[in-house]
């Protein structure tokens, strides 16, 4: 009582929540189109994923500039004598520009209609989008003084929240094909099952480290932190998903499109709360 | 410090020929009177609901052995600075002789990856709009009042504690008021473990305070009362 203490704001808002949701639904078409080179079942889905993920690629890159305060110097990491290469920042954006001029290319190749080209600039950009969700994690892993962010498998979850937002999307694109929307069953079970398992992991660790992790555990798990974590997250967004799956309904080509709109949301939740729950704590001190 | 203890070659304090500004702030001399945020205010026309440094206080103990702490706070300068590493455009540096960070205005882009890093708040974003300086939309700190001290002048908060709470010198000279004080005092940082080396040595400083406060256990909703009050405070 009589206290005064001074709230400070938090880092990051809600845009940079959307361009991780953006950014990861991105690589996860980059993938799935690549994964078209490899399997006939996703043959269809081969130029939708590349047009879907070359234009989540421009929303993505316009939300990232849009959140700068000063929008019109995103010019400055790209130059050579700016460049700070032990931010994690400047080498996501040197990825994004590199997948940006990959994906062009394929999609020029495509047009063309020249496959051998197309297969190898598909293995190109699908190893640059591997990077965007890698880079997004780790941006927020090296903030070691942040509960949550600190963990290295930030970057690993991230990878597995991008390939199951894309196949989400796959399996709505794919309509009624059903050896397309068999593969992406497969897809969707197995990367939703490792996201759960490093949000396990994740909880735990963060339940037993020192007084900031267990504050922070307490804003995640409780209030509307908590219903945008653990019920839209993780229950509604990965549990469920998982549970819908394994069951008969999910065999169906209407159960894979339930669970990946699932998917799809609770991966925008898990962005969300990961992103801003560990910096409200941070207000206080 | 010996040049073994030394792990990173950021790093200079203890380094021969190098000057390592420091700040003491000794607790049991604070009495609250906020001069030194108003001096700061003053020196850099900070604007509404952002400082450079601030006073927070808390009422510890119980009735009737009560007192208000205060742990004025600002920038740590910290020797291996998290700021530096994450800034991707190398707005923001640290100086080799004296240790001071500071930040390139003219280079900042406002991703403000340089706030997330800081484990002690120290940086903030400067508003849209200002009165008298150009200076808007990018992120601004304490400067340790770099441009005094190369004028051999002490930092504006110094000058103006009333009750000589904050002392300010060259840790890196044996022969300084801060060497002496850091030599012959109990002292402590703040967040020590996050490994920054910070450069803001307290005195009796209050563990209330130091730590994460448990102002985060109360209800949600009383706590977003008060942010809500601190605020609208500010929105004017």
């Amino acid at each position: 009582m009589g206290d005064y203490v001074w709230f400070h704001d938090v880092s990051w808002h809600a845009t940079y929540a959307i361009y991780f949701f953006v950014i990861g639904l991105c690589a996860g078409l980059s993938f799935l189109s690549y994964g078209s080179w490899r399997t006939d079942a996703l043959r269809p889905l081969r130029e939708k994923a590349a047009y879907g993920s070359f234009a989540l690629l421009v929303v993505g890159g316009l939300l990232l500039i849009g959140d700068l305060s000063q929008p019109l110097r995103f010019l400055y990491v790209l130059n050579p004598a700016y460049l700070n290469f032990s931010s994690p920042l400047a080498w996501g954006a040197l990825n994004i520009v590199a997948f940006g001029i990959a994906s062009v290319l394929y999609l020029l190749a495509l047009r063309q209609g020249n496959e051998a080209r197309g297969k190898l600039l598909a293995t190109v950009a699908a190893l640059l989008a591997l990077g965007l969700p890698i880079y997004t994690g780790y941006d927020l892993t090296v903030h070691q003084s942040r509960p949550v962010w600190n963990t290295p498998v930030m970057p690993v979850l991230f990878v597995a929240l991008a390939v199951a937002s894309g196949s989400a999307v796959g399996a709505i694109l794919a309509g009624a094909n059903a050896a397309a929307q068999k593969l992406l069953r497969e897809y969707l079970l197995w990367s939703t099952g490792a996201v759960g398992v490093i949000l396990i992991s994740i909880l735990g660790t963060t339940n037993y480290g020192g007084s900031a992790q267990e504050l922070t555990f307490m804003i995640m798990t409780t209030g509307t932190m908590g219903l945008i974590f653990v019920g839209i997250g993780i229950v509604a967004g990965t549990a469920a998903p998982i549970a819908l799956l394994l069951a008969p309904f999910g065999r169906q080509q209407a159960g894979v499109v339930l669970a990946g709109v699932l998917v799809l949301a609770g991966g925008a939740a898990l962005r969300y709360a990961l992103l801003m729950a560990p910096q409200q704590l941070q207000t206080l001190y | 410090m010996s040049e073994e203890l030394r792990v990173s070659p950021i790093e200079t304090r203890g380094a021969p020929g190098k000057r390592r500004f420091a700040m003491v702030v000794d607790t049991r001399r604070c009495i609250g009177c906020m001069a030194c945020q108003v001096a700061c205010k003053a020196e850099f026309d900070t604007p509404l609901g952002v400082n450079r440094t601030w006073v927070p206080y808390k009422v510890v103990g119980k009735y009737p052995n009560v007192k208000k702490q205060f742990l004025p706070r600002l920038c740590n300068h910290c020797d291996d600075p998290p700021c530096v590493r994450n800034c991707p455009v190398e707005a923001t540096y640290k100086v080799e002789d004296g240790g001071f960070v500071l930040q390139r205005y003219e280079r900042c882009i406002g991703c403000r990856s340089c706030m997330a890093a800081c484990p002690y708040n120290a940086r903030f974003m400067l508003p849209s709009h200002r009165t008298y300086t150009p200076i808007t939309n990018v992120v601004d700190k304490c400067t340790f009042c770099f441009h005094r001290v190369t004028q051999n002048l002490v930092p504006a908060c110094v000058q103006t504690c009333i009750g000589r709470s904050r002392v300010f010198g060259d840790l890196n000279d044996p022969a300084s008021e801060v060497s002496y004080l850091v030599a012959n005092n109990a002292t402590q940082v703040l967040r020590p473990e996050e490994g920054t080396k910070p450069h803001v040595f307290y005195i009796g400083a209050d563990r209330n305070q130091t730590e994460f406060g448990r102002d985060a256990y109360r209800k949600p909703e009383v706590m977003e009362l008060e942010r809500s009050a601190f605020k609208r405070h500010f929105n004017i």
